[in-house]
Protein backbone atom coordinates (compact mmCIF):
# COMPACT_ATOMS: atom_id res chain seq x y z
CA UNK A 1 0.00 0.00 0.00
CA UNK A 2 1.50 3.17 -0.57
CA UNK A 3 0.14 6.08 1.51
CA UNK A 4 0.17 9.91 0.20
CA UNK A 5 1.61 12.30 2.57
CA UNK A 6 1.27 15.42 0.05
CA UNK A 7 -1.12 15.73 -2.95
CA UNK A 8 -2.37 18.93 -4.99
CA UNK A 9 -3.27 17.31 -8.02
CA UNK A 10 -2.70 14.02 -8.84
CA UNK A 11 -4.36 11.49 -10.14
CA UNK A 12 -4.39 7.39 -10.28
CA UNK A 13 -4.78 7.34 -14.72
CA UNK A 14 -3.53 4.84 -17.52
CA UNK A 15 -3.57 5.06 -21.50
CA UNK A 16 -7.22 6.03 -21.87
CA UNK A 17 -10.22 4.17 -22.16
CA UNK A 18 -10.59 2.74 -25.41
CA UNK A 19 -13.75 1.77 -25.15
CA UNK A 20 -15.25 4.80 -23.90
CA UNK A 21 -15.71 6.57 -27.19
CA UNK A 22 -17.94 4.59 -29.03
CA UNK A 23 -20.35 4.88 -25.59
CA UNK A 24 -20.07 8.64 -25.37
CA UNK A 25 -17.21 8.52 -22.93
CA UNK A 26 -14.00 10.15 -24.05
CA UNK A 27 -10.91 8.22 -24.06
CA UNK A 28 -9.03 10.23 -21.33
CA UNK A 29 -6.22 8.88 -19.68
CA UNK A 30 -2.09 10.25 -19.74
CA UNK A 31 -2.30 13.86 -21.43
CA UNK A 32 1.81 12.88 -22.07
CA UNK A 33 1.48 9.55 -23.26
CA UNK A 34 4.99 9.07 -24.30
CA UNK A 35 6.19 9.91 -20.11
CA UNK A 36 3.40 7.55 -18.69
CA UNK A 37 4.23 4.53 -21.33
CA UNK A 38 8.21 5.46 -20.41
CA UNK A 39 7.73 5.21 -16.89
CA UNK A 40 5.73 1.89 -16.76
CA UNK A 41 8.40 0.36 -19.09
CA UNK A 42 11.16 1.19 -16.84
CA UNK A 43 9.74 -0.62 -14.00
CA UNK A 44 8.60 -3.87 -16.33
CA UNK A 45 5.06 -3.01 -16.56
CA UNK A 46 3.15 -3.34 -19.24
CA UNK A 47 2.39 0.49 -20.48
CA UNK A 48 -1.55 -0.11 -20.31
CA UNK A 49 -0.84 -0.45 -16.25
CA UNK A 50 -2.39 2.18 -13.74
CA UNK A 51 0.58 4.90 -12.78
CA UNK A 52 0.24 8.22 -11.01
CA UNK A 53 0.05 11.56 -12.67
CA UNK A 54 1.51 14.47 -10.71
CA UNK A 55 0.11 17.94 -12.17
CA UNK A 56 2.22 21.38 -11.27
CA UNK A 57 2.68 21.00 -8.10
CA UNK A 58 4.54 19.34 -5.26
CA UNK A 59 3.95 15.58 -4.18
CA UNK A 60 5.00 13.09 -1.19
CA UNK A 61 4.38 9.63 -0.19
CA UNK A 62 5.37 6.80 1.34
CA UNK A 63 4.76 2.65 0.95
CA UNK A 64 4.74 0.28 3.41
CA UNK A 65 6.79 -2.10 1.74
CA UNK A 66 9.60 -2.25 -0.57
CA UNK A 67 8.66 -0.50 -4.30
CA UNK A 68 10.94 0.33 -7.73
CA UNK A 69 9.77 3.19 -9.11
CA UNK A 70 10.31 5.24 -11.89
CA UNK A 71 9.71 9.13 -12.13
CA UNK A 72 9.06 10.77 -15.92
CA UNK A 73 7.19 13.76 -17.31
CA UNK A 74 7.76 17.36 -16.65
CA UNK A 75 11.17 17.82 -14.75
CA UNK A 76 10.89 17.93 -10.99
CA UNK A 77 13.60 17.05 -8.01
CA UNK A 78 12.91 13.60 -6.48
CA UNK A 79 13.79 12.52 -3.10
CA UNK A 80 14.03 9.17 -1.61
CA UNK A 81 14.32 10.41 2.30
CA UNK A 82 17.18 12.98 1.86
CA UNK A 83 18.94 11.32 -1.35
CA UNK A 84 17.87 13.22 -4.60
CA UNK A 85 17.27 10.15 -7.42
CA UNK A 86 17.20 11.33 -11.20
CA UNK A 87 14.09 11.03 -13.43
CA UNK A 88 13.90 8.62 -16.73
CA UNK A 89 15.46 5.41 -14.43
CA UNK A 90 14.33 2.83 -12.28
CA UNK A 91 14.70 4.07 -8.36
CA UNK A 92 14.72 0.99 -5.66
CA UNK A 93 12.22 2.66 -2.51
CA UNK A 94 12.36 0.36 0.86
CA UNK A 95 9.23 0.18 3.24
CA UNK A 96 8.93 3.32 5.33
CA UNK A 97 10.96 5.62 2.58
CA UNK A 98 9.33 8.86 1.51
CA UNK A 99 9.10 9.37 -2.24
CA UNK A 100 9.14 13.59 -2.20
CA UNK A 101 8.58 15.30 -6.03
CA UNK A 102 9.28 18.69 -5.71
CA UNK A 103 9.55 22.26 -7.92
CA UNK A 104 7.87 21.95 -10.72
CA UNK A 105 9.43 24.73 -13.28
CA UNK A 106 8.64 23.77 -16.76
CA UNK A 107 6.12 21.14 -18.07
CA UNK A 108 3.02 20.58 -16.29
CA UNK A 109 2.74 16.21 -15.53
CA UNK A 110 5.05 14.44 -14.01
CA UNK A 111 4.28 10.39 -13.50
CA UNK A 112 5.23 8.02 -11.18
CA UNK A 113 5.20 4.64 -12.25
CA UNK A 114 5.21 1.70 -9.28
CA UNK A 115 6.49 -1.81 -10.38
CA UNK A 116 3.56 -4.44 -10.31
CA UNK A 117 1.08 -1.01 -10.31
CA UNK A 118 -2.04 -0.31 -8.15
CA UNK A 119 -5.60 -1.75 -7.90
CA UNK A 120 -7.81 0.92 -8.43
CA UNK A 121 -11.41 1.32 -9.24
CA UNK A 122 -12.13 0.51 -13.37
CA UNK A 123 -15.03 1.56 -15.45
CA UNK A 124 -15.10 0.12 -19.03
CA UNK A 125 -11.77 -1.82 -18.48
CA UNK A 126 -10.00 1.66 -17.46
CA UNK A 127 -8.95 3.72 -14.46
CA UNK A 128 -8.72 6.87 -16.39
CA UNK A 129 -10.59 9.60 -14.12
CA UNK A 130 -13.59 11.08 -16.66
CA UNK A 131 -14.49 14.36 -14.74
CA UNK A 132 -17.51 14.85 -16.45
CA UNK A 133 -18.88 11.52 -15.08
CA UNK A 134 -17.30 11.80 -12.07
CA UNK A 135 -15.37 8.55 -11.94
CA UNK A 136 -11.67 8.34 -10.56
CA UNK A 137 -9.23 8.00 -8.06
CA UNK A 138 -7.82 11.03 -6.95
CA UNK A 139 -5.66 11.67 -4.74
CA UNK A 140 -5.16 13.61 -1.62
CA UNK A 141 -3.00 14.12 1.86
CA UNK A 142 -3.86 10.84 3.36
CA UNK A 143 -4.92 8.98 0.58
CA UNK A 144 -4.12 5.03 0.45
CA UNK A 145 -3.38 3.81 -3.20
CA UNK A 146 -3.26 -0.40 -2.47
CA UNK A 147 0.20 -1.66 -4.78
CA UNK A 148 0.15 -5.29 -6.35
CA UNK A 149 2.27 -6.90 -4.92
CA UNK A 150 2.50 -9.66 -7.45
CA UNK A 151 6.82 -10.14 -6.89
CA UNK A 152 9.01 -10.34 -3.97
CA UNK A 153 9.86 -6.80 -2.49
CA UNK A 154 12.97 -5.99 -4.45
CA UNK A 155 15.79 -4.99 -2.32
CA UNK A 156 19.24 -4.89 -4.34
CA UNK A 157 22.18 -3.08 -3.54
CA UNK A 158 22.98 -3.09 -6.86
CA UNK A 159 19.97 -1.37 -7.93
CA UNK A 160 21.41 1.60 -8.74
CA UNK A 161 20.30 2.25 -12.24
CA UNK A 162 22.74 5.61 -13.34
CA UNK A 163 25.22 2.89 -13.50
CA UNK A 164 23.60 1.66 -16.95
CA UNK A 165 23.31 4.19 -19.96
CA UNK A 166 19.40 2.97 -20.54
CA UNK A 167 19.22 5.85 -23.43
CA UNK A 168 15.75 7.02 -22.71
CA UNK A 169 15.02 9.62 -25.53
CA UNK A 170 14.03 12.70 -22.68
CA UNK A 171 11.06 15.40 -24.54
CA UNK A 172 12.43 18.69 -24.51
CA UNK A 173 10.01 20.55 -21.95
CA UNK A 174 9.25 24.45 -21.49
CA UNK A 175 9.90 27.25 -23.92
CA UNK A 176 8.01 28.34 -26.96
CA UNK A 177 6.58 24.81 -28.37
CA UNK A 178 6.36 23.58 -32.37
CA UNK A 179 2.67 21.71 -32.58
CA UNK A 180 2.20 19.17 -35.86
CA UNK A 181 -1.23 19.39 -37.38
CA UNK A 182 -2.56 17.69 -40.57
CA UNK A 183 -5.52 19.30 -42.27
CA UNK A 184 -8.73 18.97 -41.00
CA UNK A 185 -11.57 16.98 -42.52
CA UNK A 186 -13.30 20.63 -42.82
CA UNK A 187 -10.19 23.40 -43.61
CA UNK A 188 -12.73 24.37 -46.46
CA UNK A 189 -14.86 25.83 -43.69
CA UNK A 190 -12.77 28.33 -42.99
CA UNK A 191 -11.71 29.52 -47.06
CA UNK A 192 -9.27 32.26 -47.24
CA UNK A 193 -8.38 32.49 -43.65
CA UNK A 194 -7.68 28.89 -42.76
CA UNK A 195 -3.63 29.25 -42.89
CA UNK A 196 -3.84 32.33 -40.12
CA UNK A 197 -3.13 29.03 -37.99
CA UNK A 198 0.37 28.97 -39.07
CA UNK A 199 1.07 32.41 -39.09
CA UNK A 200 1.32 33.90 -36.33
CA UNK A 201 2.22 31.69 -32.82
CA UNK A 202 -0.98 31.38 -29.87
CA UNK A 203 -0.87 31.99 -26.52
CA UNK A 204 -2.37 29.07 -24.36
CA UNK A 205 -4.90 30.86 -21.73
CA UNK A 206 -5.70 29.77 -18.67
CA UNK A 207 -9.27 28.41 -19.47
CA UNK A 208 -6.90 24.86 -20.63
CA UNK A 209 -7.65 21.54 -19.15
CA UNK A 210 -7.37 18.01 -20.13
CA UNK A 211 -10.76 18.43 -22.31
CA UNK A 212 -9.11 21.06 -24.07
CA UNK A 213 -6.60 23.81 -24.75
CA UNK A 214 -8.08 27.22 -24.90
CA UNK A 215 -5.32 29.88 -26.75
CA UNK A 216 -5.72 33.89 -28.08
CA UNK A 217 -4.35 34.87 -31.50
CA UNK A 218 -4.89 35.35 -34.86
CA UNK A 219 -7.66 33.42 -35.68
CA UNK A 220 -9.09 31.98 -38.75
CA UNK A 221 -12.90 32.63 -39.38
CA UNK A 222 -15.38 30.18 -40.18
CA UNK A 223 -17.14 31.36 -43.07
CA UNK A 224 -20.35 28.91 -43.42
CA UNK A 225 -22.69 29.23 -40.06
CA UNK A 226 -24.43 26.17 -41.19
CA UNK A 227 -25.98 24.38 -38.00
CA UNK A 228 -23.58 20.71 -38.01
CA UNK A 229 -25.16 17.98 -36.76
CA UNK A 230 -23.54 16.60 -34.10
CA UNK A 231 -20.94 13.53 -35.09
CA UNK A 232 -17.30 12.33 -33.85
CA UNK A 233 -14.40 14.06 -33.21
CA UNK A 234 -10.86 12.87 -32.81
CA UNK A 235 -8.50 14.32 -30.15
CA UNK A 236 -6.45 16.35 -31.43
CA UNK A 237 -9.42 18.71 -33.75
CA UNK A 238 -8.58 22.38 -33.68
CA UNK A 239 -12.17 24.28 -33.84
CA UNK A 240 -12.68 27.72 -33.99
CA UNK A 241 -15.95 27.99 -31.39
CA UNK A 242 -17.93 31.56 -30.62
CA UNK A 243 -16.18 33.85 -28.88
CA UNK A 244 -11.92 35.15 -29.52
CA UNK A 245 -9.89 31.50 -28.98
CA UNK A 246 -8.84 28.72 -30.74
CA UNK A 247 -9.90 25.43 -29.16
CA UNK A 248 -7.61 22.51 -29.36
CA UNK A 249 -9.51 19.38 -28.02
CA UNK A 250 -7.11 16.83 -25.92
CA UNK A 251 -8.00 13.26 -24.43
CA UNK A 252 -11.02 14.50 -22.25
CA UNK A 253 -12.99 15.94 -24.97
CA UNK A 254 -16.39 15.56 -25.71
CA UNK A 255 -16.76 12.62 -28.51
CA UNK A 256 -19.38 14.27 -30.30
CA UNK A 257 -19.50 17.99 -31.36
CA UNK A 258 -21.41 19.93 -34.18
CA UNK A 259 -17.88 22.60 -34.86
CA UNK A 260 -16.06 21.87 -38.08
CA UNK A 261 -12.60 20.69 -38.05
CA UNK A 262 -10.17 22.96 -39.22
CA UNK A 263 -6.62 20.29 -38.44
CA UNK A 264 -6.15 17.97 -36.32
CA UNK A 265 -2.84 17.96 -34.03
CA UNK A 266 -0.65 14.56 -34.46
CA UNK A 267 -0.52 12.09 -31.76
CA UNK A 268 3.41 13.33 -30.44
CA UNK A 269 2.49 16.52 -30.52
CA UNK A 270 -0.58 15.59 -28.20
CA UNK A 271 2.49 14.35 -25.62
CA UNK A 272 3.80 18.36 -26.11
CA UNK A 273 0.55 19.94 -25.73
CA UNK A 274 -0.17 18.20 -22.25
CA UNK A 275 2.80 19.72 -20.98
CA UNK A 276 2.47 23.00 -21.93
CA UNK A 277 1.45 25.62 -19.21
CA UNK A 278 -0.87 28.91 -19.82
CA UNK A 279 1.17 31.53 -20.81
CA UNK A 280 3.18 29.34 -23.32
CA UNK A 281 3.55 30.17 -26.66
CA UNK A 282 2.58 27.73 -29.59
CA UNK A 283 3.21 27.55 -33.07
CA UNK A 284 1.43 25.22 -35.39
CA UNK A 285 3.22 23.28 -38.44
CA UNK A 286 1.33 21.61 -40.92
CA UNK A 287 2.27 18.42 -41.64
CA UNK A 288 1.51 15.33 -44.34
CA UNK A 289 -0.18 12.49 -42.63
CA UNK A 290 2.73 10.33 -43.88
CA UNK A 291 5.11 12.19 -42.67
CA UNK A 292 3.09 12.33 -39.32
CA UNK A 293 2.84 8.16 -39.64
CA UNK A 294 6.72 7.96 -40.11
CA UNK A 295 7.12 9.74 -36.64
CA UNK A 296 4.65 7.56 -34.93
CA UNK A 297 6.06 4.34 -36.18
CA UNK A 298 9.70 5.80 -35.11
CA UNK A 299 8.26 6.45 -31.62
CA UNK A 300 7.09 3.22 -30.96
CA UNK A 301 10.06 1.60 -32.35
CA UNK A 302 11.90 3.68 -29.68
CA UNK A 303 9.50 2.48 -27.14
CA UNK A 304 10.10 -1.13 -28.28
CA UNK A 305 13.77 -0.60 -28.30
CA UNK A 306 14.05 0.90 -24.40
CA UNK A 307 11.84 -2.35 -23.22
CA UNK A 308 14.42 -4.08 -24.87
CA UNK A 309 17.24 -2.67 -22.92
CA UNK A 310 15.38 -2.81 -19.75
CA UNK A 311 14.43 -6.72 -19.78
CA UNK A 312 18.25 -7.18 -20.71
CA UNK A 313 19.57 -4.78 -17.95
CA UNK A 314 16.68 -6.72 -15.55
CA UNK A 315 18.06 -9.68 -16.24
CA UNK A 316 22.18 -9.34 -15.94
CA UNK A 317 21.46 -8.16 -12.42
CA UNK A 318 19.62 -11.41 -11.39
CA UNK A 319 16.08 -9.30 -11.33
CA UNK A 320 14.45 -11.48 -14.09
CA UNK A 321 11.32 -12.14 -11.90
CA UNK A 322 10.65 -8.56 -12.31
CA UNK A 323 10.04 -9.47 -16.31
CA UNK A 324 7.47 -12.26 -15.93
CA UNK A 325 4.07 -10.92 -16.56
CA UNK A 326 1.85 -10.46 -13.12
CA UNK A 327 -1.58 -10.50 -13.27
CA UNK A 328 -1.54 -7.43 -15.63
CA UNK A 329 -4.88 -5.33 -16.21
CA UNK A 330 -7.49 -7.02 -18.41
CA UNK A 331 -6.72 -6.62 -22.07
CA UNK A 332 -8.90 -4.94 -24.13
CA UNK A 333 -10.26 -5.48 -27.45
CA UNK A 334 -8.83 -3.69 -30.25
CA UNK A 335 -6.55 -1.38 -28.04
CA UNK A 336 -3.08 -0.75 -28.19
CA UNK A 337 -0.84 -3.60 -29.84
CA UNK A 338 0.54 -6.30 -27.61
CA UNK A 339 4.36 -5.18 -27.01
CA UNK A 340 6.79 -7.47 -27.65
CA UNK A 341 10.18 -7.78 -25.33
CA UNK A 342 9.80 -9.18 -22.22
CA UNK A 343 8.81 -13.22 -22.32
CA UNK B 1 -15.65 -4.14 -57.60
CA UNK B 2 -16.17 -3.63 -53.46
CA UNK B 3 -14.48 -0.46 -53.74
CA UNK B 4 -16.77 1.28 -56.06
CA UNK B 5 -20.28 -0.35 -54.15
CA UNK B 6 -18.31 1.40 -51.43
CA UNK B 7 -18.35 4.60 -52.72
CA UNK B 8 -21.36 4.66 -53.67
CA UNK B 9 -22.70 4.10 -50.06
CA UNK B 10 -19.97 6.18 -48.26
CA UNK B 11 -17.87 8.73 -48.24
CA UNK B 12 -14.61 7.82 -46.75
CA UNK B 13 -11.92 11.00 -45.97
CA UNK B 14 -8.96 11.19 -43.35
CA UNK B 15 -9.96 13.08 -40.18
CA UNK B 16 -6.49 13.94 -38.94
CA UNK B 17 -3.83 11.29 -38.63
CA UNK B 18 -5.08 8.84 -37.00
CA UNK B 19 -9.07 8.54 -37.88
CA UNK B 20 -11.15 8.45 -40.73
CA UNK B 21 -14.80 9.94 -40.84
CA UNK B 22 -16.99 7.95 -43.22
CA UNK B 23 -20.09 9.52 -44.30
CA UNK B 24 -22.99 7.28 -45.69
CA UNK B 25 -24.35 8.47 -48.63
CA UNK B 26 -27.22 6.49 -49.51
CA UNK B 27 -29.46 9.43 -50.12
CA UNK B 28 -31.53 7.80 -47.29
CA UNK B 29 -31.01 8.93 -44.00
CA UNK B 30 -32.42 5.95 -42.62
CA UNK B 31 -29.82 3.93 -44.09
CA UNK B 32 -26.81 6.57 -43.67
CA UNK B 33 -27.74 6.15 -40.20
CA UNK B 34 -27.74 2.16 -40.02
CA UNK B 35 -24.60 1.59 -42.19
CA UNK B 36 -22.56 3.97 -40.22
CA UNK B 37 -23.91 1.94 -36.69
CA UNK B 38 -23.13 -1.36 -38.76
CA UNK B 39 -20.15 -0.66 -39.78
CA UNK B 40 -18.89 0.45 -36.26
CA UNK B 41 -19.76 -3.23 -34.68
CA UNK B 42 -18.36 -4.96 -37.89
CA UNK B 43 -14.95 -2.99 -37.10
CA UNK B 44 -15.03 -4.35 -33.24
CA UNK B 45 -16.22 -7.66 -34.18
CA UNK B 46 -13.53 -8.62 -36.88
CA UNK B 47 -10.82 -6.45 -34.40
CA UNK B 48 -9.03 -4.76 -37.78
CA UNK B 49 -5.59 -4.48 -36.58
CA UNK B 50 -4.72 -0.97 -35.51
CA UNK B 51 -8.11 0.13 -35.09
CA UNK B 52 -8.99 1.77 -31.79
CA UNK B 53 -13.18 2.13 -31.86
CA UNK B 54 -15.13 4.18 -33.70
CA UNK B 55 -17.77 6.82 -32.64
CA UNK B 56 -20.84 6.06 -34.56
CA UNK B 57 -23.29 9.07 -34.95
CA UNK B 58 -26.30 10.41 -37.33
CA UNK B 59 -24.69 10.15 -40.84
CA UNK B 60 -21.04 9.48 -40.24
CA UNK B 61 -18.80 6.91 -37.80
CA UNK B 62 -15.49 8.51 -36.82
CA UNK B 63 -13.20 5.48 -37.17
CA UNK B 64 -9.75 5.81 -34.81
CA UNK B 65 -6.77 4.01 -35.23
CA UNK B 66 -3.36 3.89 -34.01
CA UNK B 67 -0.53 5.29 -36.34
CA UNK B 68 1.58 2.84 -34.64
CA UNK B 69 0.49 0.09 -35.75
CA UNK B 70 -1.60 0.15 -38.87
CA UNK B 71 -1.66 3.73 -41.64
CA UNK B 72 -5.12 5.16 -42.88
CA UNK B 73 -4.93 3.69 -46.39
CA UNK B 74 -4.82 -0.38 -44.62
CA UNK B 75 -7.93 0.76 -42.82
CA UNK B 76 -9.49 2.50 -45.36
CA UNK B 77 -9.34 -0.34 -47.45
CA UNK B 78 -11.17 -2.80 -44.46
CA UNK B 79 -13.42 -0.08 -44.07
CA UNK B 80 -14.33 -0.24 -48.00
CA UNK B 81 -14.31 -4.14 -47.87
CA UNK B 82 -16.62 -4.14 -44.66
CA UNK B 83 -19.19 -1.53 -46.03
CA UNK B 84 -19.19 -3.32 -49.03
CA UNK B 85 -20.77 -6.18 -47.31
CA UNK B 86 -23.42 -4.09 -45.34
CA UNK B 87 -27.13 -5.23 -45.65
CA UNK B 88 -28.04 -1.41 -45.82
CA UNK B 89 -32.13 -2.84 -44.62
CA UNK B 90 -31.04 -5.10 -41.59
CA UNK B 91 -32.46 -3.19 -38.64
CA UNK B 92 -29.86 -2.30 -35.41
CA UNK B 93 -31.48 -3.78 -32.95
CA UNK B 94 -34.06 -6.82 -33.56
CA UNK B 95 -36.07 -6.29 -30.34
CA UNK B 96 -35.71 -2.40 -29.25
CA UNK B 97 -36.31 -1.34 -26.06
CA UNK B 98 -38.39 1.86 -24.82
CA UNK B 99 -37.35 4.42 -22.54
CA UNK B 100 -40.19 6.75 -21.35
CA UNK B 101 -38.44 10.00 -19.37
CA UNK B 102 -40.57 11.92 -17.27
CA UNK B 103 -39.75 16.19 -17.81
CA UNK B 104 -40.62 18.84 -15.85
CA UNK B 105 -40.89 21.48 -18.66
CA UNK B 106 -39.59 25.11 -18.49
CA UNK B 107 -38.98 27.34 -15.04
CA UNK B 108 -35.54 26.69 -13.86
CA UNK B 109 -35.70 23.18 -14.78
CA UNK B 110 -36.15 24.52 -18.62
CA UNK B 111 -34.61 28.09 -18.65
CA UNK B 112 -34.42 28.06 -22.40
CA UNK B 113 -38.20 27.19 -22.99
CA UNK B 114 -39.08 30.69 -23.65
CA UNK B 115 -36.53 31.24 -26.23
CA UNK B 116 -37.30 28.12 -27.56
CA UNK B 117 -40.94 29.24 -28.10
CA UNK B 118 -39.44 32.99 -29.57
CA UNK B 119 -37.35 31.21 -32.48
CA UNK B 120 -39.71 29.08 -33.75
CA UNK B 121 -42.57 31.81 -33.34
CA UNK B 122 -44.76 28.86 -30.78
CA UNK B 123 -46.54 29.18 -27.62
CA UNK B 124 -44.49 27.07 -24.72
CA UNK B 125 -47.12 25.02 -24.64
CA UNK B 126 -46.60 23.60 -28.27
CA UNK B 127 -43.72 23.45 -28.06
CA UNK B 128 -43.62 21.07 -24.94
CA UNK B 129 -46.30 19.41 -27.06
CA UNK B 130 -44.31 18.86 -30.09
CA UNK B 131 -41.51 17.69 -27.98
CA UNK B 132 -43.52 14.91 -26.35
CA UNK B 133 -45.50 13.84 -29.23
CA UNK B 134 -42.64 11.54 -31.20
CA UNK B 135 -41.77 8.62 -30.74
CA UNK B 136 -37.75 8.90 -30.53
CA UNK B 137 -35.07 6.41 -31.81
CA UNK B 138 -31.73 6.73 -29.95
CA UNK B 139 -29.55 7.49 -33.08
CA UNK B 140 -26.18 7.23 -30.66
CA UNK B 141 -24.64 7.69 -27.98
CA UNK B 142 -22.94 11.01 -27.53
CA UNK B 143 -20.97 13.70 -25.55
CA UNK B 144 -21.16 14.22 -22.41
CA UNK B 145 -21.49 11.05 -20.80
CA UNK B 146 -23.25 9.06 -23.37
CA UNK B 147 -26.27 11.23 -23.93
CA UNK B 148 -29.01 9.93 -26.63
CA UNK B 149 -28.91 11.84 -29.28
CA UNK B 150 -32.64 12.11 -30.95
CA UNK B 151 -33.80 13.50 -34.13
CA UNK B 152 -35.18 16.83 -32.55
CA UNK B 153 -38.90 17.46 -32.60
CA UNK B 154 -41.45 19.02 -35.51
CA UNK B 155 -40.33 22.65 -34.96
CA UNK B 156 -40.83 25.35 -37.86
CA UNK B 157 -37.11 26.16 -37.67
CA UNK B 158 -34.28 24.73 -36.77
CA UNK B 159 -32.68 26.22 -32.90
CA UNK B 160 -28.85 27.51 -33.18
CA UNK B 161 -27.21 26.82 -29.75
CA UNK B 162 -26.26 29.46 -27.87
CA UNK B 163 -24.35 32.17 -28.53
CA UNK B 164 -22.06 31.34 -25.31
CA UNK B 165 -22.31 27.97 -24.17
CA UNK B 166 -23.01 27.68 -20.30
CA UNK B 167 -20.36 26.13 -17.95
CA UNK B 168 -22.41 24.33 -16.11
CA UNK B 169 -25.57 22.51 -17.25
CA UNK B 170 -26.86 19.85 -14.36
CA UNK B 171 -27.43 16.08 -15.27
CA UNK B 172 -30.53 15.22 -16.39
CA UNK B 173 -30.84 18.37 -18.46
CA UNK B 174 -33.73 17.64 -21.38
CA UNK B 175 -32.58 20.06 -24.41
CA UNK B 176 -32.58 20.57 -28.16
CA UNK B 177 -30.28 21.93 -30.88
CA UNK B 178 -30.21 22.24 -34.23
CA UNK B 179 -32.76 19.35 -35.60
CA UNK B 180 -31.62 17.37 -32.68
CA UNK B 181 -32.72 16.55 -29.00
CA UNK B 182 -31.10 15.23 -25.97
CA UNK B 183 -30.63 14.17 -22.56
CA UNK B 184 -27.48 15.13 -20.65
CA UNK B 185 -26.66 12.06 -18.20
CA UNK B 186 -23.63 14.09 -16.24
CA UNK B 187 -23.52 17.77 -15.28
CA UNK B 188 -21.24 19.66 -17.99
CA UNK B 189 -20.81 22.55 -20.18
CA UNK B 190 -23.38 23.36 -22.87
CA UNK B 191 -24.79 25.13 -25.73
CA UNK B 192 -27.97 23.77 -26.30
CA UNK B 193 -31.29 25.15 -25.47
CA UNK B 194 -32.57 23.32 -22.08
CA UNK B 195 -35.79 23.34 -21.99
CA UNK B 196 -36.87 20.60 -19.09
CA UNK B 197 -35.33 18.53 -16.44
CA UNK B 198 -36.01 14.90 -15.61
CA UNK B 199 -35.58 13.74 -11.97
CA UNK B 200 -34.45 10.36 -13.69
CA UNK B 201 -30.58 9.13 -13.19
CA UNK B 202 -29.73 8.76 -16.68
CA UNK B 203 -26.27 6.99 -15.99
CA UNK B 204 -25.02 4.51 -13.26
CA UNK B 205 -21.32 3.86 -13.03
CA UNK B 206 -21.81 0.38 -11.77
CA UNK B 207 -23.20 -1.02 -14.80
CA UNK B 208 -21.98 -1.59 -18.17
CA UNK B 209 -22.54 0.55 -20.27
CA UNK B 210 -23.03 3.29 -17.94
CA UNK B 211 -26.41 4.25 -19.69
CA UNK B 212 -28.99 1.67 -20.32
CA UNK B 213 -30.31 2.45 -23.71
CA UNK B 214 -27.95 1.38 -27.30
CA UNK B 215 -28.68 3.23 -30.34
CA UNK B 216 -32.09 2.11 -32.34
CA UNK B 217 -33.74 2.15 -28.80
CA UNK B 218 -36.93 4.23 -28.48
CA UNK B 219 -37.39 7.32 -26.54
CA UNK B 220 -40.20 9.03 -24.88
CA UNK B 221 -40.69 12.40 -23.14
CA UNK B 222 -44.13 12.99 -20.92
CA UNK B 223 -44.84 15.82 -18.88
CA UNK B 224 -44.69 15.83 -15.01
CA UNK B 225 -45.05 18.42 -12.37
CA UNK B 226 -42.49 19.67 -9.07
CA UNK B 227 -44.42 17.04 -6.73
CA UNK B 228 -43.68 14.02 -9.38
CA UNK B 229 -40.69 15.11 -9.80
CA UNK B 230 -39.61 15.17 -5.83
CA UNK B 231 -41.30 11.70 -5.91
CA UNK B 232 -38.71 10.42 -8.67
CA UNK B 233 -35.97 11.95 -7.73
CA UNK B 234 -32.96 9.83 -8.16
CA UNK B 235 -34.83 6.49 -9.60
CA UNK B 236 -33.36 5.04 -12.09
CA UNK B 237 -34.16 5.48 -15.99
CA UNK B 238 -35.16 1.90 -16.94
CA UNK B 239 -36.63 0.28 -20.12
CA UNK B 240 -40.29 0.05 -19.50
CA UNK B 241 -43.30 -0.90 -21.87
CA UNK B 242 -43.51 0.62 -25.20
CA UNK B 243 -45.46 3.94 -25.36
CA UNK B 244 -48.22 4.74 -27.57
CA UNK B 245 -47.28 6.87 -30.46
Amino acid sequence: MLVVDRAAVAVVTDLGRTRGPALGLPVNGALDQYSARVANILVANDERDALIEVTAYDFAFTADSDLLIAVTGAPMSVFVDDVEHGMWEPVSVRAGQQVLLQEMRVGLRTYVAVHGSFDVPLLLGSCAPDTVVGFGTVLHDGSTVPVRSAVRPLVNPYFDMSLFNLGVLVPHFGGDVTIDVTDGPDADQFEGTAARLFHEPFEVSVASNHIGLRMTGSLPVRTSSAEVISRGVPVGAVEVPPGDELLVLHRGRGVTAGYPVLAVVTPLALDDLGQVRPGQRVRFRHKDVERADEDSRAWRARLDELRHRISTVYSCLGAGQLLRPTSGPTPEPSSVPTLEGIQ
Amino acid sequence: MTDTLAADRAVVAACGPAALRVTGATGERERDWRLVHHLARRLADEQVVGVLGSIPTYESVLVEIDPAATDLQRVRTETERLIAAIDLDEPLSCAPRHFSVPVVYGGDSGPDLGRVAEITGLHTEDVIALHTEPLYTVRCLGAPGGSPMLDGPAFPVPVPRLASPRTNVPAGAVSVAGRQATITPARAPGGWCVIGWTPLAVMDLAEEPPVPYRPGDTLSFHRIDEATASRLAGARLQAGEAAQP
